[in-house]
C-alpha cells in the first residue's frame, strides 16, 4: 500500500499538478473534472483561449483513453465498459500540459505512433490543412471517433506531441501521451 | 411535422428545430463520448423536414420562406466537428437544389478559437449563407 500520502500530495504540488487521476474514465468523469479544470483556470484569470485549449486538449486525451485503453472495467447497467488510465494536468516553465497513460495494443499502439511522428513533422497550415481534409473523409473502420483528435491536438499544442511507451508484455505496452498548451 | 427538442446536458447542446415558430438552435457544448450517436436523430429529423418543408412551401406559400439555424457552441470536440460539417453540407446541397437556408455561427467577442471553426466551416461549405456572428 502507498505509505505516505501526504509526501505524494507534496510531490504534486510542488510539481504544481493541477489534477491528478488513475483508474476508469468514464463520461462522468470527463465532464466533472473538464468543468472544474476550467473552473480553476477561470479563477486564476487564464486568458480564454488558452482555456479553450487546455479543455480541448483534455478532452480528447480522455476520450483517446476511453477508447483504446486495453485495460477495461465491465460497465454492464449502462452498457459498454469503461477505460482504465492516468492523466495528469500540470503547470511547468510557462506551459499547461495534459499527460495521459494506458495500457494499449501494440497494433494500436504502432497505428498512433506513426500518425503521431506524421503530425511532428507538420507546420501549422499544413496541420490546418490535413485536418481540413480528414473532416471531409469518411471514418476509418478502426475509429470510434472521427481519427481527427491527435490533429485537433497537435493544432493547439505549442510543441510536438510527445509520445512515449514501455513494453508491458508480448501484446500490450503502456502509452503515455504528452500535450503541452 | 413535430418539432424536435433535446435538452442539454453538460456535454451535450440543447438543440430545437420548431417549424411552427421558425425556431432553428443548437446552443451549448458538444463532446458526447459517441457523437454519431447524438447526431443520429437530429440527421434522421432533418432528412424527413428538409424535402416535406420545400414541398409545402412550393404548394402552399408559392413563395420562399428561408430557414435560419442558429449555431452558438461553446466548445466542441474533433468528431462533432466532423458530424457539424456533415450537417452544413446537408444544408449546403439542399441549397444548391434552391432552397433557402442560413446558418448563424454565433460566437463570443474574443472567443477566436470558435470564431476560427466558424471560418473553417464557412470555407468547406462555400455554397451555404454563413454568417458569422459576434456576441456579447
Amino acid at each position: 500500500m502507498l505509505m505516505d500520502l501526504y509526501e505524494l500530495y507534496q510531490q504534486m504540488f510542488y510539481e504544481k499538478i493541477i489534477f491528478c487521476f488513475s483508474g476508469p474514465v468514464s463520461q462522468n468523469v470527463v465532464e466533472g473534472i473538464g468543468a472544474t479544470l476550467k473552473l480553476k483556470m477561470e479563477v486564476e484569470e487564464n486568458d480564454i483561449n488558452t482555456i479553450q485549449k487546455v479543455f480541448s486538449i483534455f478532452v480528447e486525451q480522455m476520450q483517446n483513453l476511453m477508447n483504446y485503453s486495453a485495460e477495461r472495467v465491465s460497465q454492464e447497467k449502462a452498457g459498454g465498459d469503461l477505460g482504465i488510465g492516468i492523466f495528469v494536468v500540470g503547470f511547468r516553465e510557462g506551459h499547461f500540459y495534459v499527460r495521459c497513460g494506458n495500457k494499449i495494443h501494440n497494433d494500436k499502439l504502432n497505428m498512433i505512433r506513426e500518425q503521431v511522428d506524421e503530425l511532428r513533422t507538420l507546420n501549422s497550415d499544413e496541420l490546418k490543412a490535413l485536418y481540413r481534409q480528414r473532416r471531409k473523409e469518411p471514418d476509418p473502420d478502426d475509429s470510434k471517433g472521427a481519427g481527427l483528435g491527435f490533429i485537433e491536438m497537435a493544432r493547439k499544442a505549442s510543441q510536438p506531441i510527445e509520445i512515449d511507451y514501455t513494453a508491458v508484455d508480448e501484446t500490450i505496452s503502456f502509452l503515455s501521451i504528452t500535450v503541452c498548451i | 411535422m413535430d418539432r424536435l427538442c433535446i435538452q442539454a446536458t453538460k456535454s451535450t447542446p440543447y438543440v430545437c428545430f420548431d417549424p411552427a415558430s421558425g425556431t432553428f438552435t443548437i446552443k451549448g457544448e458538444c463532446y458526447p463520448e459517441n457523437a454519431a450517436a447524438f447526431f443520429t436523430p437530429i440527421f434522421a429529423w432533418l432528412e424527413a423536414f428538409l424535402p416535406s418543408h420545400c414541398k409545402e412551401r412550393g404548394q402552399s406559400l408559392g413563395q420562399s420562406q428561408g430557414l435560419v439555424f442558429d449555431v452558438e457552441l461553446l466548445y466542441f470536440n474533433s468528431s462533432s466537428s466532423k458530424a457539424l460539417l456533415n450537417l452544413f453540407s446537408m444544408f449546403e446541397c439542399h441549397t444548391v437544389q434552391g432552397r433557402e437556408i442560413t446558418v448563424n455561427w454565433r460566437y463570443h467577442a474574443g472567443n477566436e478559437t470558435v470564431q476560427e471553426c466558424g471560418e473553417e466551416f464557412m470555407e468547406d461549405a462555400p455554397n451555404l449563407a454563413f454568417n458569422l456572428v459576434e456576441i456579447e
